[in-house]
């Protein structure tokens, strides 16, 4: 019933908006990638990078410029979204204003023909169990403008749900909610997934969102996928330093540093060794959790102030060689810190510290002894 | 200090006098208003009320040298004559069958135009559309002689079908549904495109319903205008049996001779006029949602 | 956003539409401005004769129109009928919307009445008009009138002389100001509709503000109100034009389609109204001559009016 996703060589070129200049726009770039059967999938990336065509262009509404599409083995290229039997939930959730919720739910199962077509208890009783799933079965009478904007949420899921799609796309589904609403139905569609085992693929722009939930996350950038892998994996492993920014709350910190003799020096500092790296500048990413408060560490910054929360400490300090204008390090609360003392030492963890060429951006790997 | 208390004086006053003033004026103001707006009602509602009561009355009274306000003897028989002397009957249901069949063909038309230039891809969509539009602003008459022309090459004279075809299609009723159907987030369309839907099922299901005040307003004002045309018709239609309902009033009492049987004729009119008052009492809303759209009548 | 190589699709939707548009709007167009400039082209001799006939292309036509004396009275009979009644009725209209828009009870029941006019038929509701001014009986011959009809006897009741209205032997202005009055009491539905419309999504704040300054009222009406307003005080002007020139039921409602009162037939003829009189005589030639005339003449003033709206138009 369920079944990978298989994207080969998928482009997609706009005709430039201004027809004089001619240009066009490179959507998605040559894009592979094979999503593996019964997974959730983040598709995540800052706006403009390509993830929403990408999107549609799995549902069908819009058609690659080149590459082929398949689910399963069959190719799906060329083939309508009517026919494509995908689910999908719209960023706004698009639900039929003059239907109610039931008849919302209801839509797909109607239009299904030959073969497929269902009796007209059948379908009430996927409706409900439909609805059921995603606890909205009070509500079968309601007009969309008299649920919340997570209930139409949960609608829109449901809708999509119900004729048991091969796949089920979601279009920023949590962008309209409010924070704790987010929190709660993000872990519902993880819910929701695990229970049926649909393949899932999701777009967003919030990290956070993507990491949390996603079995694998794709990360995108200007119509190119930057990283495909488990969200950890990427986070602890990022090839390039457009994902080491992109991802991570706080954000990692970047310094400009140099490699000379095989060790790396932040400013004068010699802040780590590593062996096999030739002599070259280069950009730094430390993970925020990187740091280890110690008095004696190489790597000084001016103490700007410190910030407890709970189970941990933010220091903030700033250091000419960042490229950021703060560095935000977290560390254990159990830490005692001069507040007062205007400069604050740190040494560092090796698997946290990330060297980034400053010709492509990308990693340079060394060995962490 | 003491002038500022003379100012605060002054100024205290003059409150006084302008609360004084407003004590006055404003119910004045309001009185005024209403008794010019009743002023202006009665007129425009006299012709109404005349119309009906001279219907009602004998000849004889109505040739009186001091007209009645009020019938002495309220007299039916009246329209009666009207009824039999126009031929109205079969006018009325001429018209109606025009209007019915004109307005459920040009709804259709409207309905699938509307749709194409609102939410479907092709070549030459803005040209077409702009193209539309131009031709908005060239007077009806203009079209009416070719137009005259035509449907006599066509042998159409005298049919129903000249009174229906050439005015199917009306580019403002397109334009005002096309911008209806614009308001609905494309989003539905895609939404319905993954429930499986096929372009014409999401405008009957989707489209159709959520514009539906716009196609009421539309369905009035066409019906309106079926039942209020006499140039077209007088045009194209020889035999009495063939002409509407306003050029059977028309051509029945068509005499300024000052000898008409004018309570025979007002009953006549009365009778005329009925059908689209009921409609107005009914569906008030919706036409004048869609005239203050159109600036056109019927 | 969504691609369609099924583009024959949307013409499938569009053909019912472009058919009947191109039969009756798109050839007529052409055909119009053919026929204009065929010297006296008419369908009879056209059609009627063995042998084909060619007509010399040349501007016959235009030249026949505007020597033709009918042409010139409908001319002068449609332009003054819409110089008179379109400021006219947009000034009651105007004053009717404002007193509507400032009062709370019985506003709706009063915007109902105002808007009836509007669901009548023009053609019926002028008879009605006519009987309100009609004599029975020969005006001439006091002792053969068995009344002077409702109006001349308001007239009489507050000591004038009755007026012969629209009978045999009326007077042109008496006619004249018989359809004025109708024409304007058709014309204010619409435009009370529209000012009604656009005072009340204009934002109370302003009225507000004047308050607060102590504004007289005048001053509200002429420095808020009119320069608000402006936007559809020129559309009811503009489309009032438009309309005015293409006057023709109106007429044919109170005095029959002779345009005239008896003795007068055609006195009160309108520009539509004579090309409605040339077409079954087969004059097309004439008849399309007149048509572009009357459209370069609603062209011009619709411009006219466009360009002094601009500049008086505050958005």
């Amino acid at each position: 019933m369920h079944m990978k996703i298989v994207l080969e060589n998928l482009t997609k070129i706009f005709p430039s908006r201004n027809k004089k200049s001619g240009e066009e726009v490179v959507a998605v770039n040559n894009f592979n990638f094979t999503i593996p059967d019964g997974k959730l999938i983040g598709l995540l990336g800052p706006s403009g990078c390509g993830k929403s065509t990408t999107l549609y262009m799995i549902s069908g509404l819009q058609k690659p410029s080149s590459g082929k599409i398949f689910f399963g083995e069959d190719d799906v290229t060329e083939l309508s979204t009517e026919s494509r039997g995908i689910g999908l939930v719209f960023q706004n959730y698009a639900l039929y204003p003059h239907m109610t919720v039931l008849q919302n739910i209801l839509f797909p199962l109607q239009n299904l023909r030959g073969k497929d077509k269902m009796s007209k208890e059948a379908m009430l009783e996927r409706a409900h169990e439909a609805a059921k799933l995603v606890q909205i079965d009070e509500l079968m009478d309601r007009k969309p403008s008299e649920l919340s904007g997570g209930q139409q949420q949960r609608v829109a899921i449901a809708r999509a749900l119900v004729k048991m799609p091969r796949v089920l796309l979601l279009d920023e589904p949590l962008s309209n909610l409010d924070a704790r609403l987010r929190l709660q139905t993000r872990e519902e569609i993880r819910r929701i997934q695990k229970e049926t085992g649909i393949t899932t693929v999701f777009v967003t722009h919030d990290q956070e969102e993507a990491m949390s939930i996603s079995d694998m996350i794709v990360v995108m950038k200007l119509g190119v996928v930057q990283q495909i892998g488990k969200p950890q994996e990427v986070y602890d492993n990022p090839e390039n330093l457009f994902v080491a920014k992109f991802l991570g709350t706080p954000p990692i910190n970047v310094f400009n540093g140099v490699v000379r003799g095989e060790k790396l020096y932040i400013g004068d500092a010699d802040v780590l060794s590593v062996p096999g790296i030739n002599d070259q500048e280069v950009y730094v990413g430390i993970r925020p959790e990187g740091f280890i408060l110690d008095p004696d560490g190489a790597l000084a910054c001016k103490l700007s102030n410190v910030e407890v929360m709970g189970r941990d400490v933010s220091v903030v300090s700033t250091h000419e060689a960042s490229a950021n204008p703060i560095i935000r390090s977290i560390i254990d609360a159990d830490n005692v810190i001069n507040t007062a003392a205007e400069t604050v030492r740190f040494s560092l963890k090796p698997h946290k510290v990330f060297l980034f060429s400053k010709a492509d951006e990308n990693r340079i790997r060394f060995e962490v002894k | 200090m003491s002038e500022k208390k003379a100012f605060n004086t002054m100024h205290d006053r003059n409150m006084q006098h302008m609360n004084l003033l407003q004590r006055i004026t404003k119910p004045l103001t309001i009185t005024g208003t209403y008794l010019f707006l009743f002023a202006m009602a009665l007129i425009i509602l006299f012709p109404f009320y005349w119309m009906i009561i001279s219907s009602l009355k004998t000849l004889a009274e109505y040739r009186e040298a001091v007209p009645t306000f009020w019938p002495r003897a309220m007299i039916f028989s009246n329209y009666a004559e009207a009824f039999s002397t126009g031929n109205l009957g079969r006018l009325f249901l001429n018209t109606a069958y025009v209007g019915v069949v004109s307005t459920i063909l040009s709804l259709v038309i409207t309905v699938l135009t509307a749709f194409a230039l609102a939410r479907l891809e092709f070549k030459g969509k803005n040209a077409l559309f702009a193209a539309l539009l131009a031709t908005m602003m060239i007077p009806g008459e203009l079209f009416t002689i070719t137009n005259y022309q035509t449907v006599i090459n066509f042998k159409w004279m005298d049919t129903y079908t000249v009174l229906i075809v050439p005015f199917l299609v009306s580019v403002f009723y397109i334009y005002l549904l096309r911008q209806n159907f614009m308001q609905i987030p494309n989003e539905l369309y895609l939404a319905a495109k993954v429930d499986g839907t096929s372009d014409l099922k999401y405008l009957i299901k989707v489209m159709v319903p959520l514009a539906l005040p716009t196609l009421i307003s539309i369905t009035i004002l066409k019906m309106m205008g079926a039942w209020n045309s006499y140039v077209w018709p007088n045009l194209v239609t020889k035999k009495d049996e063939m002409q509407l309902i306003t050029n059977g009033l028309r051509n029945a009492f068509n005499d300024t001779s000052g000898n008409t049987n004018y309570p025979v004729q007002m009953a006549a009119v009365t009778l005329v006029s009925a059908p689209l008052f009921l409609v107005f009492l009914f569906l008030r809303k919706y036409i004048m949602s869609g005239v203050s759209r159109s600036g056109i009548k019927g | 956003m969504v691609d369609s190589k099924h583009q024959w699709k949307a013409w499938l939707y569009l053909a019912p539409a472009i058919v009947l548009l191109l039969v009756f709007t798109v050839w007529p167009i052409i055909n119009t401005v053919r026929l204009a400039f065929l010297n006296n082209y008419n369908s009879l001799t056209a059609v009627n004769q063995e042998e084909v006939v060619t007509f010399a292309v040349g501007i016959e036509n235009f030249k026949t129109v505007l020597r033709y004396d009918g042409f010139l009275t409908a001319l002068k009979n449609t332009a003054l009928l819409t110089v008179i009644t379109v400021p006219l009725s947009t000034l009651l209209a105007l004053l009717i919307a404002v007193a509507l828009n400032s009062i709370k009870p019985l506003q709706k029941f009063l915007q109902t009445i105002f808007f009836l006019p509007y669901v009548t038929n023009s053609i019926a509701i002028g008879m009605v008009f006519a009987a309100m001014f009609n004599v029975v009986g020969n005006f001439k011959i006091p002792r053969l009138v068995s009344t002077y009809g409702l109006v001349n006897n308001i007239i009489m009741f507050f000591g004038g002389d009755p007026i012969n209205w629209i009978n045999a032997g009326s007077g042109y202005w008496a006619n004249m100001f018989v359809l004025i009055f109708y024409i304007i009491w058709n014309a204010l539905p619409f435009k009370i509709l529209v000012l009604l419309g656009g005072l009340q999504s204009v934002n109370k704040q302003y009225y507000e503000a004047a308050k607060v300054d102590s504004t007289p009222r005048w001053r509200v009406f002429t420095k808020i109100t009119v320069p608000l307003l402006s936007p559809m005080i020129a559309y009811v002007v503009i489309t009032g034009f438009i309309g005015g020139f293409k006057e023709y039921s109106s007429i044919v409602g109170i005095f029959g389609n002779t345009m005239g009162a008896p003795g007068n037939e055609g006195a009160l003829n309108t520009i539509v109204g004579m090309i409605y009189d040339v077409l079954p005589k087969q004059d097309y030639g004439l008849a399309s001559a007149a048509a572009l005339i009357l459209f370069a003449i609603i062209f011009v003033v619709t411009m006219i009016n466009m360009q002094v709206s601009k500049k008086r138009v505050h958005y």
